[in-house]
């Protein structure tokens, strides 16, 4: 743990005044090094990092009296299907009770075609799903091909892997479509990382897998896998308080990835209760021979 | 200790009682061993272009990579000891993208050249600790060629480190005579496919071989189509469009 | 400076057991930022308190970055005043490495990357930055303390966050409100730079009113695009009484942009 600290905080506030050398050593490039990798981490000089961190920082509202409150992601799922890979995550942040935002974008667009979702610390997701889309492009100039979606996702999970212990928080999964097909992966920031073809992570994913795993099968028309997805996310915001707010719809296919379109999740529950409703009555109906009988 | 003027070359960063790097200068004369590359700057784009050695026939010549993407903005064409371009062309991109990423915009054309150049003089007796270097300066020279906010660009780099804007530039073993054509037939207003046929024209004049699809390669850079390499088809089509050369016994 | 700072932060290996490092405090205060089609307001109160003690009624949160950006911290106001700092070292840098003022989408990104550089030992400040982006829009972007960041339309963040911003949902983002179907629901971020004023100094009269932590004076920092007519807010009588106007010339070479800082007072109790 301490060589870890040691290791990314190379300049202790002291060494050179409030300036971190990795400020100063590369073009005015921040944290990053010479050779694009990130450095310069900023540590508290204290002998638990993360006891500091955690008694400072509310990251999944496990201490609400701390004073600095970061946003996170709640419900997030994609599965893949015969048509590609459906994507489909709600768009409430939340800092203790309060709603910090109902319009964050929980699939971050690493490239034209790879996608990764934030659960978890939404800087985290943010930052290193971004910093993966660089290092994908590296990838791709050094090798002239595409990267691969295990190859990225390996990159995330080394990366999140190397600051285990010291709070990142993220749960996220990786979707694109390289020579093998449409591929899913789930990295989160314990150094997990999994080859799936169906995943929801977050507060809401019970509520999301409930719905997704008995709607769920390969065969799925693209339409139908849409309609799962969106209705997945619908559940989960109706009964997780922590989730909400809008629906954001991706489909992968092979040529890169959609995006279908952003719904208001009450708007879509009342028209789900709506068609409940006249299922039952068309399904009575049937039952009683066709004549349609009125209901007092 | 008594040194003679022949030692002022030894050391790489030793200058000389008339104020000579010896070295760096050796290394710009590594270049004129190059085989040819041309640049071109026009309102719409950028053209490069370069000859293939094709020293035997058993060599494959789609392998010879001389015209590299450093980002879907920016290209570059190099001459002379090609290997020590791999160095350069790596750090472009790697800084290209680490601007990408802190700014979440595009490397400027001029900013990516000077972060090259920055390179260029990391050599000499490496001290401990010091991220560097390398034993000798670069011996070779870099077309970097771009589109930006402020309109396509074209740079040339040298192993001292120095770079310089141009509308037209040629380098490598030819670079004399295809300077003084280049300067002759350039004008600010070409269109890319007569820059396409001026490159081809001046690689051509100073060929040894017989110029064909095989032995030389070219590249734009445009506002909307970015860093594109000429396909086969594309590179053919632009041969054949020069004009019929004339006959000479 | 260095001799002094390395005795006073101890080692994270050797050092003495230490029960307690508690470099944070709240100085209260709110910030709240608007974009329009062809301008942005950004605007934070000048109260400055520690608990129940005001230690300044004018300690200046809003700060012009360009001639186009404008960055308002809220928080820790220690960690705000440093971090900007930090923030114009960085755009001086730029501006000499690359021949340009930063635009805002840059700014916004690499604000990012140095919150997120303190990820383990944070900056306790929540950013709002608002600007002109490069298309001549009104842009609104909104950071958490360690670096996640949206483009929005509108956005309140400090002590008065949870009275402010359910006000601005239905006010800019026309939230619970119902149009007649010959209407249509208008598009957030096209209100007229009046009624964006307007919804400002509302918004933080009322805060006054309920909230402790805010009030004394209230600074609103207006950018305006490029070419656009400047007299919905220095003509006579366009702004109610009370409140003073004056345009910041421009810091760089000036690209048409203009700044103007809108002052006035809010209840001193």
């Amino acid at each position: 743990m301490d060589t870890l600290v040691a290791q990314l905080a190379p300049s202790r506030r002291g060494d050179e005044g409030s300036s971190s050398t990795a400020e100063w050593a590369n073009n005015g490039y921040g944290n990053l090094d010479a050779s694009g990798a990130v450095a310069g981490m900023d540590v508290p000089g204290v002998p638990d990092p993360l006891a500091f961190l955690s008694m400072h920082t509310d990251s999944m509202s496990t201490n609400p009296q701390a004073k600095i409150k970061l946003a996170h992601g709640t419900t997030t799922l994609a599965f893949r299907f015969k048509g590609g890979i459906i994507v489909a995550v709600d768009s409430r942040a939340t800092a203790g009770s309060y709603i910090a935002s109902g319009t964050v974008k929980k699939v971050i667009e690493i490239n034209p075609y790879l996608l990764g979702t934030m659960a978890g610390g939404a800087a985290d997701c943010q930052y290193w799903e971004t910093y993966l889309g660089m290092q994908c492009r590296l990838h791709e100039l050094r090798n002239k091909e595409r990267i691969s979606v295990a190859a990225a996702s390996k990159i995330l999970s080394n990366l999140v892997y190397q600051y285990k212990g010291m709070g990142l928080s993220m749960g996220t999964m990786i979707c694109g479509w390289d020579k093998t097909g449409p591929a899913l992966f789930y990295v989160d920031s314990d150094g997990q990382r999994l080859k799936g073809d169906l995943f929801s992570v977050g507060s809401g994913s019970t509520f999301a897998y409930g719905v997704l795993d008995q709607g769920y099968k390969w065969d799925l028309s693209d339409e139908e896998a849409q309609e799962l997805g969106r209705r997945s996310i619908v559940a989960a915001g109706h009964r997780d308080a922590y989730s909400g707010n809008t629906v954001n719809l991706f489909h992968v296919r092979e040529n890169g990835w959609e995006f279908i379109k952003n719904y208001d999740l009450s708007e879509l529950w009342y028209e789900y209760e709506e068609k409940k409703k006249a299922d039952l009555a068309a399904a009575s109906a049937a039952a009683a021979g066709g004549v349609p009988i009125d209901v007092e | 200790m008594f040194l003679t003027r022949s030692e002022y070359d030894r050391g790489v960063n030793t200058f000389s009682p008339e104020g000579r790097l010896f070295q760096v200068e050796y290394a710009m004369e590594a270049i004129k061993l190059g085989s040819t590359t041309v640049g071109i700057c026009t309102p719409k784009g950028v053209v490069l272009g370069v000859e293939k050695r094709v020293q035997s026939p058993l060599l494959e010549s789609s392998s010879i990579e001389k015209i590299m993407e450093i980002d879907r903005h920016l290209g570059c064409a190099m001459s002379g000891l090609t290997a020590d371009a791999r160095t350069m062309i790596d750090h472009a991109r790697v800084t290209s993208q680490m601007h990408a990423f802190t700014y979440d915009e595009q490397i400027g054309v001029e900013s990516c050249t000077q972060a090259v150049c920055d390179l260029a003089l990391r050599f000499g007796e490496s001290v401990d600790d010091d991220d560097a270097l390398m034993s000798r300066p670069f011996g070779v020279a870099l077309l970097i060629a771009g589109h930006d906010e402020r309109g396509p660009q074209l740079y040339h780099t040298d192993p001292s480190g120095t770079f310089v804007r141009y509308d037209a530039k040629a380098i490598g073993s030819g670079s004399d005579a295809a300077q003084q054509s280049l300067q002759d037939a350039y004008h600010k207003q070409m269109t890319l496919a007569e820059a396409y046929t001026l490159t081809l024209k001046t690689l051509k004049q100073v060929m040894e071989e017989k110029l064909d699809e095989n032995n030389v390669q070219l590249a734009q850079v445009t506002a909307d189509g970015g860093f594109e390499i000429l396909n086969e088809a594309e590179l053919k089509a632009a041969i054949e469009s020069l004009p019929a050369e004339r006959v000479v016994v | 400076m260095a001799l002094f700072a390395a005795s006073a932060q101890q080692e994270a290996v050797a050092a003495p057991i230490q029960h307690r490092f508690d470099p944070y405090e709240d100085n209260g205060g709110t910030i709240l930022s608007i974009a329009g089609a062809d301008f942005s307001v950004i605007a934070g109160d000048t109260r400055q308190s520690q608990g129940y003690n005001i230690q300044t009624r004018y300690a200046r949160k809003v700060w012009q970055l360009t001639d186009k950006v404008v960055l308002a911290t809220n928080g820790f106001a220690a960690d705000g005043a440093n971090f900007v700092k930090k923030v114009k070292q960085r755009l001086e840098w730029y501006e000499n490495a690359h021949q340009k003022q930063m635009s805002i989408k840059s700014i916004a990104r690499m604000i990012q990357t140095m919150l997120y550089a303190k990820r383990f030992f944070p900056y306790y400040v929540y950013n709002i930055l608002g600007g002109i982006e490069e298309d001549g829009t009104g842009a609104v972007y909104s950071f958490d303390p360690v670096g996640s960041y949206e483009r929005e339309a509108c956005r309140a963040a400090g002590a008065a966050q949870s009275l402010i911003q359910p006000f601005l949902d239905n006010q800019i983002y026309f939230r619970n409100q119902t149009f007649p179907a010959d209407q249509p629901k208008p598009i957030p971020g096209n209100l007229p730079l009046g009624t964006v004023l307007g919804l400002v100094i509302d918004s933080f009269t009322s805060a006054t009113e309920r909230h402790i932590e805010v009030g004394d004076g209230l600074e609103m920092y207006v950018v305006m695009a490029k070419g656009r007519a400047v007299d919905d807010l220095t003509s006579k009588g366009a702004l109610p009484e009370g409140v003073v106007v004056e345009e910041l010339g421009p810091l760089g070479e000036g690209g048409g942009e203009r700044t103007f800082l809108v002052r006035r007072t809010l209840k001193r109790d």
